[in-house]
């Protein structure tokens, strides 16, 4: 068997990645394993899970949007980029991708909410967003059952601390960025689904 | 004192072994990935752009209580030796190493911290701990992201977490991975299975096995393949829980081994411990080879001239780019096998 690095050497060593119980594996030569052992089997920095965002982009290319897709206003880069690099070009990008990066998430991480550790500047802000986000769900929940008294009372309290929100967030919140209006929508769905 | 001479002649900390499991856990890496916000991501950031976020990035570093005496190198001032070394550490990756304007690395005393600014993110903070720590290390890490954040405005969103270049590490942008030495495992025939289980409870796993596996020394490492919809904490632990139970099998699997065929095990730990002590010159392979089973003798008692942090100690700084930092220049291979071969014996004779 040749090496399938250099196509040259007979190939000697298998070198294997096994993520989410599949195996890719490469036959390879000792002197390309040596290269590929120092570069990958002691450190982690090529990436097996970048192969893995490659393959995603590429399958949700076949069931994607038009080719080209949107472009983000901060920085220039085009989804169609995006989707050839792997790369974001700005923070701004996952406002401005938010619908296309939001199945590729999913498929990536299994979810697409944070639940780690926020910045202390931000705590406020983040604690009271997933308070409105509670308060959305069961205000949905009271329109369902009919409780109109208790869906208006739901409704102003989430308008309240919208209103709070918006006099005390910072001027830019990337994610959430120009998404406030249908932003709700969206996680109301997700609740119900 | 810890300077630049230091960090290049002495191994780093956790070569020591002195952490949990180091039989069987060289290390434990677990770094961060943050992105200032209003800034493009290195990858779209022009070269102005780089060294202004690099200046930002760096001042608010020198200010933290965990980074007094670190290191700040600016990737343009570093010789093609120290960034090979950079990377043999693991202090920096390759594409980074070489890398155009903007780039630093900081390394913090004894290697226990470090830092690349403006590699795929703008700051990539990590820890590295002898033996099994992930919890520990993941604490230390995000004590000194705090610190940070007072003085830098992180690039996040109250959905998706922390922002990052790349989206397989948005969220937690969490990375935790240990270095593990299987080779009782990869003699035994049961690595494949084994390393099969661990990548179905959502761990990435990457190594050498099959035909020939022995000459790479049977290291395999085991990290978090996901950094969204998990607490920074539950990763850390998954990765330290799955490594320690990895650990446990490694240890039954050595000593059957030394059950098994304890005679023909001793001998060859034996024979590579002469080879390593004797040799005139000697190839990296080999002595990541003979190391693993020196490794694994020392582990399993079977040989006292050496302990497990000479052994840890050997697998670092026999690697070409620190022998190019020693040697200066470029020596030949020929060179650099004599020289590896001198620094071997010096290394095994300091132990006896």
């Amino acid at each position: 068997m040749i090496c399938e690095e250099c196509n040259e050497r007979e190939a000697t060593i298998k070198f294997a990645e096994m993520t989410d119980g599949e195996l890719t594996s490469w036959n390879l030569c000792e002197e390309c394993a040596r290269e590929k052992g120092a570069a990958a089997s002691l450190s982690s920095y090529a990436g097996p899970l970048v192969n893995i965002l490659m393959g995603l982009l590429e399958e949700a290319e076949e069931h994607g949007p038009e080719p080209s897709g949107p472009v983000c206003p901060r920085c220039g880069l085009s989804y169609a980029e995006f989707r050839s690099s792997g790369k974001l070009g700005c923070a701004v990008c996952y406002a401005s991708f938010h619908g296309e990066l939001k199945p590729l998430l999913r498929r990536i991480h299994g979810t697409t909410e944070h639940t780690g550790g926020v910045p202390s500047c931000r705590e406020r802000e983040f604690d009271s967003l997933k308070e409105v986000k509670r308060l959305q769900s069961e205000l949905g929940r009271a329109i369902r059952n009919e409780e109109y008294e208790r869906a208006a009372e739901l409704r102003d309290r989430v308008r309240a601390k919208e209103r709070e929100l918006a006099s005390t967030a910072g001027t830019d919140a990337p994610g959430t960025a120009g998404g406030d209006g249908s932003g709700e929508d969206v996680d109301v769905r997700d609740d119900d689904a | 004192m810890w300077t630049f001479e230091t960090m290049m002649h002495e191994p780093p900390g956790w070569v020591s072994a002195a952490g949990p499991r180091s039989d069987v856990i060289l290390s434990t890496r677990v770094r961060l990935a943050r992105n200032l916000e209003g800034s493009s991501f290195p990858n779209r950031a022009t070269d102005e752009e780089l060294v202004a976020i690099r200046e930002r990035v760096l001042s608010a570093m020198a200010g933290s209580n965990y980074l007094t005496n670190a290191l700040f190198i600016r990737m343009e001032e570093a010789s093609p030796a120290t960034k090979r070394v950079l990377v043999e550490r693991h202090l920096a990756s390759p594409d980074f190493a070489d890398g155009g304007a903007g780039r630093a690395t900081v390394v913090g005393e004894k290697e226990v911290v470090s830092a690349m600014v403006n590699e795929e993110d703008h700051l990539r903070l990590q820890s590295i701990r002898s033996g099994l720590q992930p919890v520990d290390a993941g604490r230390l890490v995000q004590r000194i992201d705090c610190e940070l954040e007072r003085n830098l405005h992180y690039a996040f969103a109250s959905d998706w977490g922390y922002l990052t270049a790349c989206p397989t590490n948005v969220g937690t942008g969490i990375r935790v991975s240990v270095l593990a030495h299987l080779l009782g495992l990869a003699r035994g025939g049961r690595i494949a299975q084994v390393l099969g289980s661990v990548s179905k409870l959502g761990l990435s796993v990457r190594g050498f096995h099959g035909e020939g596996s022995a000459a790479l020394g049977g290291f395999f490492q085991i990290s978090n393949q996901t950094t969204l919809g998990q607490s920074e904490e539950d990763i850390a632990y998954t990765v330290e829980r799955v490594a320690g139970q990895l650990a446990g099998l490694e240890l039954g699997a050595r000593e059957e081994l030394g059950r098994k065929h304890g005679r023909r095990l001793s001998d060859e730990v034996h024979r590579a411990y002469d080879v390593l002590s004797n040799a005139r010159m000697i190839s990296a392979e080999e002595v990541m080879e003979k190391a693993s089973t020196l490794r694994l003798g020392v582990a399993l008692g079977l040989i006292d001239e050496v302990d497990l942090g000479s052994v840890n100690r050997l697998l670092v700084v026999t690697q070409p780019g620190h022998l190019m930092y020693v040697h200066g220049g470029e020596p030949t291979e020929a060179q650099r096998n004599g020289a590896r071969a001198d620094l071997v014996r010096n290394e095994l004779k300091s132990c006896e």
